[in-house]
């Protein structure tokens, strides 16, 4: 067995969030390393379909939820293209978890804002579900979630479930143009979703993931309510290949995203070099 | 470390010994293509190697990381998918005369490939493989190897180092390794050999030293400082972005990865060398490419080994061997971009204070 | 080479150029020069040493050379020919570029060293050469020289071969192309690949498989070598930049003398005249499809 050699995992379940992104429930075929995976939130994998090639995803489940992984992806190159067309009971490989990952334990006794734009969602949500199963160890928790239409919105059941829910508080927002005639929601980009629902960021901590153009223009409202560069964590990706620090891709600068990576606060990110 | 001599009569007996016994054995070979070109490639016979000709076109790393390997081999079956492994212990070779740039490479490399996780394929290789470097003679005014910490008689990489004295060589028996190579081979070394050698040794150090200045400890830090610096885009108009350099540099390492069918339901998964100096190395699937341009990208090579690598390791990721420059056919000299760098970067008194 | 250095600083200091892409000193031999300042011009040289076709540099591909602004090429005749065929593919246009055609009496195969032209020093690809008077210039410079000696090594290469059986043949480039790694140097220095994606970087579908196997390394090769009929100008580029040696011009020669024989076709001088590819007649030799 060498470090490029996947597990196998078969697939379980699987969920199209939207048109074109999918989630898939995958459990390990081995029965003996499902015992021993562990991981934290935030971390990814490299996922294959094996004569496609890998793909680099993060793992969209949360720890504290043992027995399967899960991803999320859109179909856009050659690997998510094969990856869409298999069907429940087939064979993906998966290696990991690689990464560094949410300051989950940090976070503990303090308050969260989660914020997420699109398909952004998918390593957010992986540690908004840490969170939400250790709910009695965190003090408020706020969600701003949004996307360019109703239809783009991802883990629709999530969201659900979390709108229920009377020990947090959910903001889900589409861009102008993009609601539907019976959408309850705001209609508002992200940057004034956040400026709209987040009042305090005293203790508290901001995790945010979703297009480049979204982090470019909430990054300042973030820093204008008072968030400190330290407090606020994003997820970068960048061209992957190995996962594990070896083939020389993905570096910015001196920075390995997949080693001191893929989360980064927002500190770090003015840090580095503009290449990405 | 031990110094012992080894004539010329129990060197031509060794290699005969290791061929009988079906070790691969690798030497400079004369190139077919150009008779006054050396290429590294396994020997049949003792006579079919030439030692201290010339630097060989190529390094040796491929040895160590083919230009292609298997990663695993997969077959789809009704049940799934079954893997077969590839093995991550190597047969056992012998690199001789190598030269210490070549081998220096090796070291520098098993830090990024030892990096948290133990890169087996790389390191059954460097266990399976004896190195016997020789002295270096050949430099051009091309080689820097002094520049980037190293020297015509370095030992890193290395388990044996043998410099031509009369009658056969001063053996430097630098590993357990190398020190089980020559057992039985090798007698004392006596005043004449070993005072032969160390003048052979400093000859060749000044040959080189005088190309390059030692690269300053302060250049990493400017490098990273000075990532906006407008030099780059200039600094490289005339590269084509090829990656002929990376393929023949002892310390290029970067690969890609990827699937292929065999037949319809089975293949491999396989890593190739790749190199970032071409333009789709950085390409999201997006279409969004964070060096759009060779500026860019050249400027990732130059960073990659002189500054991101020394400060994530702790070494330089060159060891001066100049292959790139003579292999480039836009005409790029990195030992020369290296000088006008570093001079940017330390302009010198009189430019301080004029 | 005073008229070239006087030439270059005039285009610049007129602005009739940004830039003026061209020859000078480097560490062995000559290396490209990209001379902006018109008091840099001095720098410019040609002679024999001056083997590069610099059309490669004329890839609107290639930004951080485009942003310079409008450029000027040193060309000899065969490289020319290279630019008309980025002109005739709509890579560049015509106004586009100014060109800087010197006459030439052949080029070194090695470029390392000056020394003087003999049938073992001077390039393959200057054998048969009738571009030494370039057709296509906005200026012309240099005396005429003798034709240069020849240098029959490649065209004895490729009797030989083409005296081979298919077979011969096949064994032959299967163990050239064996040490193929798949860098695609020769694509990057060609000045004639200058497609946005490579068929062969393709991954939906895959035409080509990426690893450095025979029959990969076999389909790259020739494919490229077929992309390039009636477009390559023999430059050896590809062969320069081959890090493995691989005799790529043997390949690219012959596709040349193919498109020669069956379509009397040469890649022109003249932008205006289409390259076969482009073109169907009904005369077109169609014997080779069965």
């Amino acid at each position: 067995m060498n470090i490029y050699q996947p597990h196998l995992m078969r697939i379980r379940e699987i969920t199209d969030e939207t048109v074109d992104t999918r989630t898939l429930k995958l459990e390990f075929q081995d029965s003996g390393v499902a015992e021993q995976f562990c991981f934290s939130a935030g971390q990814f994998g490299e996922y294959s379909v094996f004569g496609e090639g890998e793909s680099t995803f993060c793992i969209a489940s949360p720890p504290t939820r043992t027995g399967y992984i899960e991803c999320s992806f859109k179909a856009s190159g050659k690997v998510t293209q094969a990856m869409r067309r298999l069907a429940v009971g087939d064979t993906v490989g998966f290696r990991g978890p690689y990464g560094n990952h949410f300051p989950i334990e940090e976070m503990k006794e303090h308050s969260v804002v989660f914020i997420a734009g699109g398909i952004g969602l998918a390593p957010v949500r992986c540690a908004i579900l840490n969170v939400l199963d250790l709910r009695d160890q965190f003090k408020d928790v706020t969600i701003v979630y949004g996307a360019r239409s109703v239809g783009d919105l991802v883990y629709k059941r999530e969201l659900e479930e979390w709108a229920q829910r009377s020990d947090l508080k959910l903001c889900l927002a589409v861009d102008p143009g993009g609601e539907t005639p019976d959408w309850k929601g705001l209609v508002a980009r992200i940057p004034t979703a956040v400026e709209q629902t987040v009042t305090t960021t005293e203790d508290t901590f901001a995790i945010i993931c979703g297009p480049p153009i979204m982090i470019k223009f909430t990054l300042p409202v973030l820093v204008k309510l008072g968030f400190p560069g330290e407090r606020i964590f994003t997820t970068l990706e960048n061209r992957m290949k190995c996962g594990l620090g070896k083939c020389g891709r993905c570096n910015i600068g001196p920075t390995y995203v997949c080693k001191d990576g893929p989360v980064f606060t927002a500190a770090q990110m003015r840090e580095l070099p503009q290449e990405f | 470390m031990t110094r012992r001599f080894l004539s010329h009569e129990k060197f031509a007996a060794l290699v005969a010994a290791l061929l009988a016994t079906n070790t691969r054995v690798i030497a400079p070979v004369r190139a077919k293509d150009d008779p006054a070109q050396f290429d590294y490639l396994p020997i049949q016979k003792f006579r079919d190697a030439e030692f201290g000709a010339r630097l060989p076109r190529r390094s040796a790393k491929e040895y160590f990381l083919p230009a292609t390997e298997v990663l695993l081999h997969y077959k789809q079956t009704k049940a799934g998918v079954e893997i077969r492994e590839v093995p991550t212990e190597a047969p056992p070779q012998v690199i001789l005369g190598a030269t210490p740039c070549d081998v220096a490479g090796l070291e520098v490399v098993d830090k990024v490939m030892g990096w948290d996780y133990c890169d087996e394929l790389w390191f059954g290789r460097r266990q399976a493989t004896t190195i016997v470097s020789f002295l270096c003679n050949m430099m051009d005014a091309t080689c820097f190897c002094t520049a980037v910490g190293l020297a015509p008689d370095s030992f890193r990489g290395s388990d044996v180092l043998l410099v031509p004295v009369a009658g056969g060589y001063l053996a430097h028996v630098i590993t357990s390794k190398g020190e089980a190579l020559l057992q039985g081979y090798v007698v004392e070394a006596d005043a004449a050999a070993l005072a032969d050698a160390e003048a052979a040794q400093n000859e060749a150090r000044q040959a080189v030293e005088h190309h390059l200045p030692a690269i300053p400890a302060e250049f990493p830090g400017w490098l990273a400082a000075n990532f906006d610096n407008p030099v780059w885009k200039t600094i490289a108009l005339r590269c084509h972005g090829c990656g002929a350099c990376a393929a023949v540099c002892p310390t290029c390492h970067c690969f890609d990865i990827v699937d292929e069918h065999e037949s319809v339901d089975s293949g491999v998964r396989r890593r190739n060398w790749d190199s970032c100096q071409t333009s789709l190395f950085t390409l999201h699937a997006s279409g969004h490419n964070p060096r759009q341009s060779q500026s860019e990208r050249f400027r990732q090579r130059i960073q990659h080994k002189f500054s991101i690598y020394p400060s994530r390791f702790g070494e330089i990721l060159c060891t001066g061997c100049g292959r790139c420059s003579r292999s480039c056919p836009g005409g790029m000299d990195l030992p020369k971009l290296l000088g006008e760098l570093m001079t940017l970067a330390n302009p010198g008194p009189e430019a301080r204070n004029p | 080479m005073s008229e070239l250095n006087d030439l270059a600083r005039k285009l610049l200091s007129e602005c009739t150029v940004k830039v003026v892409i061209g020859y000078e000193e480097g560490s062995r031999g000559v290396r490209p020069a990209f001379i902006t300042d018109p008091e840099q011009a001095c720098k410019l040289v040609f002679d024999t040493r001056c083997v590069q076709n610099l059309a490669a540099y004329l890839n609107p591909r290639r930004k951080q050379i485009t942003q310079l602004g409008k450029p000027a090429i040193v060309v000899k005749g065969c490289d020319a020919r290279a630019v008309a065929g980025l002109i005739r593919e709509q890579q560049i246009t015509r106004e586009g570029v100014v060109i800087i055609a010197m006459r030439c009496g052949g080029v070194l195969q090695r470029s390392e060293t000056a020394s003087e032209l003999t049938s073992d020093t001077v390039s393959v690809r200057c054998a048969g050469c009738n571009d030494r008077d370039p057709k296509l210039f906005d200026h012309k410079l240099g005396e005429l020289p003798p034709e240069p000696p020849v240098n029959p090594h490649r065209d004895e290469q490729i009797a030989t071969l083409e005296k081979m059986t298919s077979a011969e043949r096949w064994n032959f480039w299967t163990g050239e192309l064996s040490r193929c790694i798949r860098c695609h140097a020769c694509r990057e220095a060609c000045p004639m690949c200058f497609c946005v994606q490579c068929t062969a970087d393709k991954t939906q579908p895959r035409w080509i498989d990426p690893s450095s196997t025979p029959p990969a390394n076999r389909a790259w090769q020739t494919m490229r070598v077929l992309h390039q009929a009636g477009r390559c100008v023999d430059c050896l580029e590809c062969e320069r930049a081959c890090p493995e040696h691989i005799p790529l011009g043997l390949l690219a020669r012959h596709v040349a003398n193919t498109m020669q024989r069956r379509f009397d076709y040469v890649a022109s001088e003249d932008p205006s005249v289409a390259a076969p590819y482009g073109v169907f007649r009904p005369s077109d030799d169609e014997e080779f499809i069965r």
